[in-house]
């Protein structure tokens, strides 16, 4: 990051030198959840059916991680420390916020990308195709009818998070048009920040093992079929 | 000699269900009819299948309802040999059946009798009642489906 970046809504807030921002789990969870969104669009779009539901086993992990890590992780991670209320977002629209992480108002999109994810996956388990020759690992504990609906409802959901997707591009776009380069910090960690703001405060990297171990036996618990293994 | 007669057991199942691909051209009127069939009797198959699936998922499945989906799955099987006619792909109506079927008639043939003869091995096996047959069966049957559908049938809804 070259020159001085002129903030966006942070006034004229100094900045001190590239400080970290962004934890390794925060980074290695947005790049992956990125590349098999991706994937899971172009599997279920190839007829790679199979493939596309061990994606979206690998997605369900990945947001359950997540949101341990939103209890237990580094301070940016927290999800209290970047849910506020409407007034914190009113003031950072009028300029006064001084953090580092996300913002107030992109705390909204972080939710609103996580929900939607979260339904996609939750609808995906109790899909099955018209054929009745793949099935999410949970249909099995639903109706028939119930699978179909969720099948199709799956389909026009992804809608949504391609929605939220463009959101998010357009907003990176709109903050590197005033001069805020948030792609570079995603991948580094680090970023120049307002030298008032307080530090991040990192996690010890052996939580985050024990959340990735929780994630994934929980995501085997669904990939078995989920209450007393099947129903 | 068992082995020989499987072999012409094989090629007659070959031969007849690739009668049903020969290149006389149906009558519109004939052709959409066809497409009818196929359509209906697929999205049957399909039905079955995940009723059959809900079943042999669950601990203690009802035998009466696999026999029936069973016998069921084995008519429509028999009546595939006729949903192909040339002619019905595509080019005439919405369809789910690719061109690759009437351009490697041989290919598709071997897979529908693939598809007709392990659907009534699982018959034989759900009628018999041994449940680990019966889903032994039913694995290979599904086998069947997905090796056609994987080359032949694409989505309807685009």
């Amino acid at each position: 990051m070259q020159g001085v970046p002129r903030q966006v809504s942070h006034g004229h807030a100094p900045l001190s030198g590239k400080q970290p921002v962004w934890d390794l789990p925060v980074r290695l969870v947005h790049w992956t959840l990125a590349a098999l969104v991706a994937f899971s669009w172009w599997s279920a779009h190839y007829d790679h059916t199979d493939w596309h539901i061990w994606s979206g086993i690998a997605i369900l992990t990945l947001l359950l991680f997540r949101l341990l890590w939103g209890f237990v992780g580094s301070s940016t991670a927290r999800w209290s420390g970047f849910i506020r209320g409407p007034s914190a977002i009113l003031n950072y629209l009028r300029g006064s916020w001084y953090g580092i992480g996300h913002n107030p108002l992109g705390a909204l999109s972080v939710i609103a990308m996580f929900l939607a994810l979260a339904v996609q996956v939750g609808l995906g388990l109790i899909s099955e195709d018209e054929d009745g020759l793949y099935a999410g690992p949970l249909a099995p504990l639903v109706s028939i009818e119930r699978s179909d609906w969720a099948h199709e409802l799956h389909h026009l959901w992804f809608n949504v998070i391609l929605a939220l997707i463009v959101l998010h591009l357009a907003t990176i776009l709109f903050y590197r048009l005033r001069g805020k380069k948030l792609t570079g910090p995603m991948v580094t960690g680090k970023a120049a920040v307002p030298s008032r703001a307080q530090p991040m405060r990192p996690a010890k990297w052996w939580v985050a093992v024990i959340c990735l171990a929780i994630a994934l036996a929980v995501s085997r618990w669904v990939v078995a079929g989920a209450p007393p293994f099947g129903s | 000699m068992t082995m020989r007669v499987h072999v012409i057991a094989a090629a007659a199942a070959i031969s007849f269900a690739a009668a049903g691909l020969a290149a006389t051209t149906l009558p519109r009127d004939k052709a959409l009819a066809v497409m009818h069939d196929r359509h209906e009797g697929m999205e049957t198959i399909g039905k079955t299948n995940k009723v059959l699936h809900r079943e042999l998922d669950s601990a203690t499945p009802n035998l009466g309802v696999v026999r029936q989906s069973a016998a069921q799955l084995q008519q429509l099987s028999r009546k595939a040999s006729g949903w192909f006619a040339a002619g019905t792909g595509p080019e005439l109506g919405k369809t789910g059946a690719k061109p690759e079927i009437w351009q490697d008639p041989k290919d598709f043939s071997a897979k529908l009798a693939a598809f007709q003869k392990a659907a009534q091995m699982f018959n034989d096996a759900a009628r018999r009642g041994d449940l680990a047959a019966i889903k032994a069966r039913y694995g290979d049957l599904g086998g069947t489906c997905k090796a056609c559908h994987d080359k032949y049938r694409m989505d309807m809804h685009h």
